[in-house]
């Protein structure tokens, strides 16, 4: 099937033949694409180009749709609210994203060997992503609690006379937030960084060992850059996944108390699905959506330039 | 997280190139026995902090109603009500929920990993103009929060009648950009030169797919194939909005049933939770070694 | 759109269009006046809330050529389901509005019918119907209107030797008897709480807005949240009931906390009377005796008629149901607000929008309902306010609210500043952006 000379006969056909291959090429590459994008396209992204639209709508979801041009844009500068759960998402995202990434690389390491009872442990980081979400805003509600809860009786046997109240308290309830998300996510994540750890050649180890390199020495030079696409995916989806937190503050704080853990996913649900706005939703999603690409594209850059 | 002592041997995946499946235990003797006995020691506290919301599910499925929010907490139920997990089956369509939620989760896991993989093989390694623009279209896609779309959605399956049918939810699980983007990572780490030998032997783009890279990517497959298969299990608000009727539920759905307007059934909900993890953990336990068994790149790239 | 934009907003609008069109069903089964009809109509958890089939089975017992069908949705993602229905064509012929905050976005979104010909046949008789009254149109008839009483456990009283409510008390009287109760049944070695007091919003909120005059949510002033809120901290940092925060980290149920005898009075919707009666024979609560009395009155001005809170759940018809429907669907609505569907609610221990005399007395028939003078005084007479008053800007404000109702009550911010900064937000946020 793929016959065609790579390089080409010499002379006057040598163009049109390279052009033919690549169209062919290019054709296969878009097959391979196509029935993905049948889907997706219809699916997901149909409706994903309507909600830019409705952005720039007052849609209550009954009737028609009026165009309001930037309004739903310019109010948005104004609301406190918005900022409030703007900066409470980068609160979150900014210790979510390097804690969750280290734990689970971290948890990675250690559990990519053969060593007896591996698969419990490999299981059990794992049971934080697979236990019912309301059991585990329940339990580390419990956990938490300020005057009975466990955390707070260890922090007390070391002489910590004024323990926080963590869920309970407006300046505490971001950080236990952010422990139960990390708690949560890291198993998810290590599954995909030992998947990508399959991909540093052994050799390449042995190799740098003979070389006289230190554990970390091979860490650094060897694992590091070998996991890098892996490393770029899990980064990318930790910072969409950051920035989109949503159930877990739901079913724990709800937002609360006060307005401490309001994150702009939650702002979303309430303006749209409780208060039906959803041409104001939509726009919060855009600046949502842009955020986070802003900070994609970024790291594309920088890991293609890290590639180069 | 990691003790020190321990750290020497993290960076270093204990595969020899040749033997993937080497029997287990056997070099150990190169870690010394105090640091050992210190690494299980530190794994199994740290076991118990992750599994002990999971303990709380169990024991609170094992109270009364009125006995699962109680202050002071018990973690352990003075008598233990094991006919929970006999009345479940008996007072609810477990059975139902149960089967729904494993044709779902196998359709669509099945689905998405062809599609994904496929679509990533385009992306990672074919050429077509406009490459680069459709994937970042993906991500985007990825960065929208479902609940502000999801209406528009609903209302164009509605149109095409997809609505209240269990197709729904596998057209809308099949197709996504996540598993499209965590092969194609994959796939990058897959050297060109590979493809390349592969092609001037005579192997379609197809053929590379079939014979080189699927059977390269195992490890990938295998996390793609069960985070999608949790993911689907444990979906809650798109079975809300798209599976009305009651034959139709899953077990996250099925399980909301015992919230009603003025009270709850909150220990058979934790009862039906901690069933509806089984599966997924015995799912994971057999899989996980699948995660770990990548045949080594390298070997194949001379 | 008054200028060319580039093409992807064109496309975006073609797309856009194709999905918001929501087309009206179209082939209903044309239904001729006078045959057999079949109404659907939206009901939750059909298993344990059993109001919606003995409203069928009553007004089909009298209407055998009307067949109501059920389509069932989630308790607690109703109006989610609804809305997207909704949206897309295909709800059911009849809904209920389960609370008034979303009742102005149906009619708003002119997704409900004129009923005013049913509400003018139904008389002043029904509790709530002029809440669903916009613009001089009715859209919606309640057929249950819930109010908040005074559950008090008997035994937990005598136990701690204190005088039961006799009448309606006012917040003083109530205040005194918690800090008796508390020092009592400290005494009997008890281990229960004088009160629980739930960390819903409207637990401390609602009767604020009954009870105090010119209060308003629209106002965006809230000052007058302030004595109750100073109340409720008071009560929980003299121990007399759980604090807010020991309440939600450790997800307190008030079911369980008055049914298993952890506290001695509550404050609650009349919708528990029949939870707690089904507890108690089920076992999940314990068996003791108790009572319900009026809420807690500001003076006793009030003690004749007590001023309480609660939202009526209603029943509307589809803006979009088969012409030929529409009779059948208003003759069952004026069923349901009336005596006929009131009498059938009452025997299953629900309070109805209708309380005439064989409303009552069915209601008081219901095995387990206590059947105390206080019991009967407070189920047939009270001035019930809306919770919700209807108002587009009042799902937005009840969000500002909630929020200050969890940083008040974890201490994380003083009662007035909270309430100060609720008002700026509410002004600056909701009241003068339209």
């Amino acid at each position: 099937m793929s016959t065609t000379t790579v390089g080409g006969p010499p002379g006057t056909g040598a163009d049109r033949a390279k052009r033919w291959y690549r169209a062919r090429r290019s054709l296969q590459g878009v097959s391979f694409v196509l029935p993905n994008f049948l889907g997706f396209g219809l699916l997901t992204l149909g409706p994903v180009v309507a909600l830019f639209y409705v952005s720039f709508t007052n849609w209550n979801v009954f009737g028609k749709a009026k165009w309001i041009g930037l309004d739903n844009f310019t109010r948005l500068l104004g609301d406190s609210s918005f900022h409030r759960a703007l900066l409470n998402t980068l609160y979150y995202s900014a210790f979510h994203i390097p804690l969750t990434l280290a734990v689970s690389l971290g948890l990675a390491l250690l559990l990519n060997r053969k060593l007896r009872g591996v698969a419990f442990f490999r299981t059990a980081a794992f049971f934080p992503y697979i236990t019912s979400i309301v059991a585990i805003a329940i339990a580390w509600n419990l956990l938490f609690s300020r005057d009975a809860g466990p955390i707070n009786q260890v922090l007390g046997l070391f002489g910590v006379d004024d323990p926080p109240g963590w869920t309970a308290s407006s300046d505490w309830a971001m950080p236990a937030v952010i422990i139960v998300g990390v708690w949560r996510e890291m198993g998810y994540y290590m599954l995909l960084f030992l998947a990508g750890l399959q991909t540093v050649p052994p050799e390449l180890h042995e190799a740098a060992r003979i070389d006289g390199a230190n554990a970390w020495q091979r860490f650094r030079n060897v694992t590091l850059p070998c996991l890098r696409p892996t490393t770029f995916f899990v980064t990318v989806m930790l910072t969409i996944g950051s920035f989109k937190v949503f159930d877990l503050i739901l079913v724990m704080t709800n937002g609360g108390p006060g307005q401490s853990t309001l994150v702009l996913s939650q702002y979303i649900y309430q303006k749209g699905l409780v208060e039906n706005r959803f041409g104001y939703a939509s726009a919060i999603s855009v600046v949502l959506f842009a955020l986070c690409m802003a900070v994609t594209v970024v790291q594309f850059a920088v890991n293609r330039r890290r590639n180069a | 997280m990691a003790a020190p002592h321990t750290l020497p041997d993290l960076a270093t995946p204990d595969l020899p190139p040749t033997a993937p499946d080497a029997p287990p235990g056997r070099r150990g003797g190169r870690l010394p026995a105090f640091g050992r006995v210190l690494g299980y020691a530190v794994l199994a506290v740290a076991a118990a902090g992750l599994l002990l919301p999971f303990f709380w599910m169990i024991s609170s499925s094992l109270k009364t109603n009125s006995g699962v929010f109680s202050i002071p907490v018990t973690w352990l139920p003075d008598s233990p009500q094991w006919g929970n997990y006999a009345e479940i089956w008996r007072i609810s369509d477990m059975l139902t929920w149960l089967k729904n939620t494993v044709f779902l989760s196998v359709v669509v896991t099945l689905l998405q990993l062809f599609t994904g993989s496929f679509a990533a093989y385009g992306f990672a390694k074919a050429r077509f103009p406009g490459r680069n623009l459709l994937f970042l279209v993906y991500i985007g896609t990825i960065a929208v929060p479902w609940q502000a779309y999801m209406i528009p959605q609903f209302i164009m399956m509605s149109e095409v009648g997809l609505t209240n049918t269990p197709w729904s939810i596998i057209a809308l699980q099949a197709f996504s950009a996540f598993g499209v983007f965590l092969m194609r990572q994959y796939y990058l780490t897959i050297p060109d030169e590979l493809c390349e030998a592969a092609r001037v032997d005579g192997l379609s783009e197809y053929g590379i797919y079939f014979r080189i890279m699927l059977p390269l990517s195992v490890p990938a497959l295998a996390s793609l194939a069960l985070l999608t298969f949790v993911t689907t299990w444990n979906d809650y608000l798109g079975p809300l909005i798209y599976l009305r009727d009651p034959d139709l539920w899953t077990i996250q759905l099925g399980l909301k049933s015992f919230v009603s307007e003025y009270n709850a059934e909150h220990a058979l909900i934790m009862t039906g939770s901690v069933l509806s993890v089984v599966p997924i953990a015995v799912v994971f336990l057999l899989g996980q070694k699948y995660f770990v068994q990548g045949i080594a790149t390298s070997g194949l790239k001379g | 759109m008054r200028h060319r934009h580039p093409k992807w907003t064109a496309i975006a609008a073609a797309v856009t269009a194709l999905t918001l069109t929501a087309t009206a069903c179209g082939a209903d089964e044309p239904a001729d006046s006078g045959g057999p009809v079949t109404l659907t109509m939206s009901a939750w958890s059909m298993k344990t809330t059993p109001e919606f089939a003995k409203l069928a089975e009553a007004f089909q017992a009298q209407n055998p050529d009307v067949k109501i069908e059920f389509k069932e949705y989630d308790a607690a993602n109703y109006d989610t389901q609804l809305t997207a229905d909704l949206a897309a064509g295909s709800a059911p012929d009849l809904y209920v509005l389960k609370n008034l905050k979303n009742f102005i976005t149906y009619q708003a979104g002119e997704q409900l019918l004129d009923v005013s010909d049913v509400a003018s046949g139904l008389g002043d008789g029904v509790n709530g119907l002029g809440n669903y009254k916009v613009d001089g149109v009715t859209y919606a008839v309640p057929y249950r209107q819930d109010s908040w009483y005074l559950y008090y456990n008997k035994d937990l009283f005598a136990a701690a030797g204190v005088t039961p409510p006799s009448e309606a008390w006012t917040w003083a009287e109530y205040e005194k008897a918690v800090a008796d109760l508390a020092a009592g049944l400290k005494t009997a070695g008890s281990q229960a709480k004088a009160a629980y007091q739930h960390t819903w919003q409207s637990t401390v909120q609602g009767l604020a807005l009954a009870q105090t005059p010119g209060a308003d949510l629209d106002s965006g002033d809230y000052g007058y949240l302030a004595p109750y809120y100073e109340r409720a901290l008071k009560q929980q940092q003299a121990g007399a009931q759980v604090d807010y925060g020991t309440a939600t980290t450790n997800t307190l149920q008030y079911q369980a906390q008055f049914g298993t005898q952890q506290a001695a009075t509550m404050l609650m919707g009349s919708w528990y009377v029949a939870t707690l009666i089904a507890q108690q024979k089920k076992g999940d609560a314990q068996p003791f005796q108790w009572g319900f009395a009026p809420a807690p009155q500001r003076d006793a001005s009030s003690k004749d008629k007590p001023v309480t809170f609660g939202d009526p759940t209603g029943l509307g018809i589809n803006a979009a149901i088969d012409e030929g429907k529409a009779a059948a669907a208003k003759k069952f609505l004026t069923f349901v607000a009336g005596e006929g569907g009131a009498t059938a609610l009452a025997s299953i221990g629900i309070t109805p929008a209708t309380l005439t005399e064989p409303v009552t007395k069915a209601y008081f028939g219901v095995e387990g309902i206590p059947g105390d003078e206080l019991s009967r005084f407070s189920f047939t007479t009270h001035d019930t306010r809306a919770e919700n008053p209807v108002s587009p800007h009042t799902a937005a404000l009840q969000n500002i609210l909630q929020e200050t109702h969890s940083a008040i009550m974890s201490g994380s911010t003083p009662v007035n500043e909270a309430l100060a900064k609720a008002g700026e937000r509410a002004r600056n946020e909701v009241l003068e952006s339209k």
